[in-house]
C-alpha cells in the first residue's frame, strides 16, 4: 500500500546564501501511523513540516502524497489529501468557531464556495471531535489560546484529508485536551488516517507517536520507536543539556526531563 | 442558535436591503432644487419631464453606481489588508487620481492638452476623467509593486506606501495649483472633494456595465477572501492560490474605484463606513458582505446626495457630495468603531 506521505531527501534554504534549514531530511507516514518530529529550536522541524504539505517548495528532493508528486497536484487536490495546522493561529477574527471549522470544507466546495448541509454536518462533527462544539457560536477573537487551538484543530479535521500535519498542536492546550487530541489522532489512524506532528513535549511525543524523528541542523539525527529515540545518550547531545529518561511507573512509557542543578 | 447557510444569509441581506435602495431612489428622485410633479413628469409635461429624466434620474443612477463601486472596493481592499478600517483610497488611488486631474487642468491651455482633449472627447469622456482613472490605476500599480516583500503583497508595507504616496501627491497637486488660474483651482478643488454631476444616460449605462465585471470577480472571490483572513499559510493550505487571488481582487477593486473616481472625484468615507456598518449587522462573511455592501453603498450615496441638494437650498448653493459623506461618515465611523468594543 502506498504511504500517505513520502518525503525524500528534502533540501531548503530560506534565502540564497543562507544556511540550509532542511539539509536532506526524509520521512514516510503510512496509513494508520502517527509520526512525531522532535528536536531543539531551529532544527528545521517547522520548515520540514511546511515542505511536506507543499506550503514551501523544496530546492531539491521530492514529496509524494499517496504516491503522486505533490508538485503536480492542483492546490485543491493537495488540500484534500493533506491538512496543515500551523503553530500560530490568527487571533482577531470575527468569524465564529463554526464558520472557521466550515472553512476546512473549502477544498470540497464549488465555484461560489457555498456549503451544503453535508459540509455543515462535517464541521459540527469536527468541532465535537476537537471538543470545541460548545464554542461553536463564539467569535474567535473572544477565545483563549487553548480554545482557539481546538477550533483550528477542528478546521483541520473538517478538511477530511487522510494526512494531518500539525505543527505544535498542543501549544496552549491543558492536559485533558492534550489527551483528547492524542485519542482523536489514534481514532483517525485506526480508520486509515495518518499524522505528522511537530512536538516539543518529549513525554507527549513518546506517548502519542508510533515513531519519532529527531531532527538536528536540518537533518534527521535519529529515527525509530519512541523507546529507541527517547534515550539519554541520544537526547542529551542533540539538545545540548543532560536529559534523564525514566519509565512511567504506571504505563512503562518513557518520561523525559532535563536535569536542572539545584 | 441555528446556523444559517451563507446563501440564506446573503439572500436575507439582499431582501432587507432592496427595499432600502428603493426607498433611497424615491427620496433621491423627489428631492431637488425645485418642485416637481411626478405625475406631470410621467405625462411628459415640461419642464417636469426634463427635470426628472435629464437631471434627477441620471444623478440618482450615478450616485447608486458610485456608492456601490466604492463600497465593494472597500470590502475587497479591507480583506486584502486584513484591516477592516482601511479606506479604498489608502492604496494611493486618491493621490494618483488627483495628480492626473490636476495635470490635465494645468495642461488644458497647451497644445498637448488640446490634443488630449480631442482624443478624449472622441470617446465621449472628459480628459480629466480619463486622467483620473489612469492616475488611480498607475498609483495602484506602484503600490502593488513597492508594497511587496519576498514576492508577496505585504499589507503593512502596502498601506505605508499608499499613505506616503498620497502625501507626495498632495504636494504635487498643491504645487500645480500655485500656477493655475483661480477658476481652475476651484475646479480642481471641487473635484477633489467629490461631486456628483449630470452624466448622459449612455455613459451611465456603460459605466454600469463596466462596473459589473469587477463586482462579479469580487463576488466569485468572496469565499477565498474569507480564507485570506486565516493568513497566507492558512488560506494556501486550504487550496487558495493566494498571490493570484490577491492580484485579481486588488485590480478588480482598483478598477471599480477608478471608474467611480472618473465620474465623481474623491467621495470619501463611503467605502469605509458602508462595509463596516454591513459587517456589524451581517457578520464577517464576504459572501454576504459583498452583495450587501453594493446595495448599502448605493442607498447611502443616493441619500447623501439628496441631503446635499436640500442642505443649503435656501442659500441657492449646494455642497459637494463628498463633503456630506465626510460629515455623516466621520461621526458615524467613530460610533461604529466604539460599538465594536
Amino acid at each position: 500500500m502506498t504511504a500517505l506521505l513520502e518525503a525524500r531527501d528534502l533540501h531548503y534554504r530560506h534565502a540564497p546564501g543562507a544556511p540550509e534549514a532542511v539539509a536532506g531530511a526524509s520521512v514516510t507516514v503510512a496509513a494508520g501511523e502517527v509520526v512525531g518530529v522532535i528536536g531543539p529550536n531551529a532544527a528545521g522541524k517547522s520548515t520540514f513540516a511546511r515542505l511536506s504539505c507543499g506550503l514551501l517548495a523544496p530546492q531539491s528532493g521530492e514529496v509524494l502524497l499517496r504516491g503522486d508528486p505533490l508538485a503536480r497536484l492542483s492546490r485543491r487536490e493537495r488540500a484534500r489529501r493533506v491538512a496543515f495546522l500551523p503553530q500560530q493561529q490568527p487571533q482577531d477574527l470575527s468569524f465564529t468557531s463554526r464558520e472557521v471549522a466550515l472553512m476546512g470544507r473549502a477544498p470540497h466546495l464549488g465555484l461560489w464556495a457555498l456549503e451544503g448541509p453535508r459540509d455543515l454536518e462535517r464541521a459540527t462533527e469536527a468541532l465535537r471531535e476537537a471538543d470545541a462544539l460548545d464554542l461553536a457560536d463564539r467569535p474567535i477573537s473572544q477565545l483563549s489560546g487553548g480554545e482557539r487551538q481546538r477550533v483550528f484543530l477542528a478546521r483541520a479535521f473538517a478538511q477530511d484529508a487522510a494526512l494531518l500535519i500539525l505543527d505544535e498542536p498542543t501549544a496552549g492546550m491543558d492536559l485533558a485536551h492534550q489527551v483528547l487530541l492524542v485519542n482523536a489522532l489514534r481514532k483517525r489512524s485506526r480508520s486509515g488516517g495518518g499524522a505528522l506532528l511537530v512536538l516539543h513535549d518529549l513525554a507527549l511525543a513518546g506517548a502519542a507517536c508510533d515513531r519519532l524523528l529527531l531532527m538536528l541542523q536540518g537533518r534527521v539525527r535519529a529515527e525509530g520507536a519512541p523507546a529507541d529515540v527517547l534515550r539519554p545518550e541520544v537526547l542529551s547531545p542533540a539538545y545540548g543539556t543532560q536529559v534523564d529518561v525514566v519509565p512511567d511507573p504506571a504505563t512503562g512509557q518513557p518520561l523525559v526531563a532535563p536535569r536542572i542543578a539545584r | 442558535m441555528t446556523h444559517r447557510s451563507a446563501a440564506t444569509r446573503a439572500g436575507l441581506a439582499v431582501a432587507i436591503l432592496l427595499p432600502l435602495v428603493a426607498l433611497a431612489l424615491a427620496v433621491g428622485l423627489s428631492t431637488g432644487a425645485g418642485e416637481l410633479s411626478l405625475s406631470a413628469a410621467l405625462r411628459g409635461v415640461e419642464p417636469d419631464a426634463t427635470v426628472l429624466f435629464r437631471l434627477r434620474v441620471p444623478r440618482v443612477l450615478l450616485a447608486a453606481e458610485v456608492g456601490a463601486a466604492l463600497s465593494v472596493a472597500g470590502v475587497a481592499l479591507q480583506a486584502l489588508l486584513r484591516n477592516p478600517l482601511a479606506d479604498p483610497f489608502v492604496f494611493g488611488l486618491s493621490g494618483g487620481a488627483a495628480i492626473g486631474t490636476a495635470s490635465v487642468v494645468a495642461f488644458s491651455g497647451t497644445a498637448l492638452g488640446a490634443a488630449a482633449m480631442g482624443g478624449a472627447s472622441f470617446l465621449g469622456l472628459l480628459p480629466a476623467q480619463l486622467a483620473a482613472v489612469a492616475g488611480a490605476l498607475a498609483a495602484a500599480l506602484l503600490v502593488f509593486t513597492l508594497g511587496r516583500a519576498r514576492g508577496q503583497l505585504d499589507p503593512t508595507r502596502a498601506l505605508l506606501v499608499g499613505v506616503v504616496f498620497n502625501s507626495f501627491a498632495s504636494a504635487v497637486v498643491l504645487s500645480v495649483e500655485a500656477v493655475l488660474q483661480p477658476e481652475q483651482t476651484q475646479a480642481v478643488l471641487l473635484w477633489l472633494s467629490g461631486t456628483l454631476g449630470y452624466e448622459a444616460m449612455p455613459l451611465l449605462a456603460g459605466a454600469g456595465v463596466a462596473l459589473l465585471a469587477p463586482v462579479l470577480v469580487l463576488i466569485v472571490l468572496a469565499g477565498r477572501l474569507n480564507l485570506m483572513a486565516l493568513g497566507d499559510e492558512g488560506a494556501s493550505s486550504l487550496g487558495v492560490d493566494v498571490s493570484r487571488t490577491r492580484l485579481l481582487a486588488f485590480f478588480a477593486a482598483s478598477t471599480a474605484v477608478g471608474i467611480a473616481v472618473a465620474f465623481t472625484g474623491l467621495v470619501g468615507f463611503v467605502g469605509l463606513v458602508v462595509p463596516h456598518a454591513v459587517r456589524l449587522v451581517a457578520g464577517p462573511d464576504h459572501r454576504v458582505v459583498l452583495p450587501a455592501s453594493a446595495l448599502g453603498g448605493a442607498a447611502f450615496l443616493i441619500l447623501a446626495d439628496a441631503l446635499a441638494r436640500v442642505l443649503f437650498r435656501g442659500l441657492g448653493a449646494e455642497p459637494p457630495v463628498g463633503a456630506v459623506t465626510a460629515m455623516i461618515g466621520a461621526p458615524l465611523f467613530v460610533m461604529l468603531l466604539r460599538s465594536r468594543q
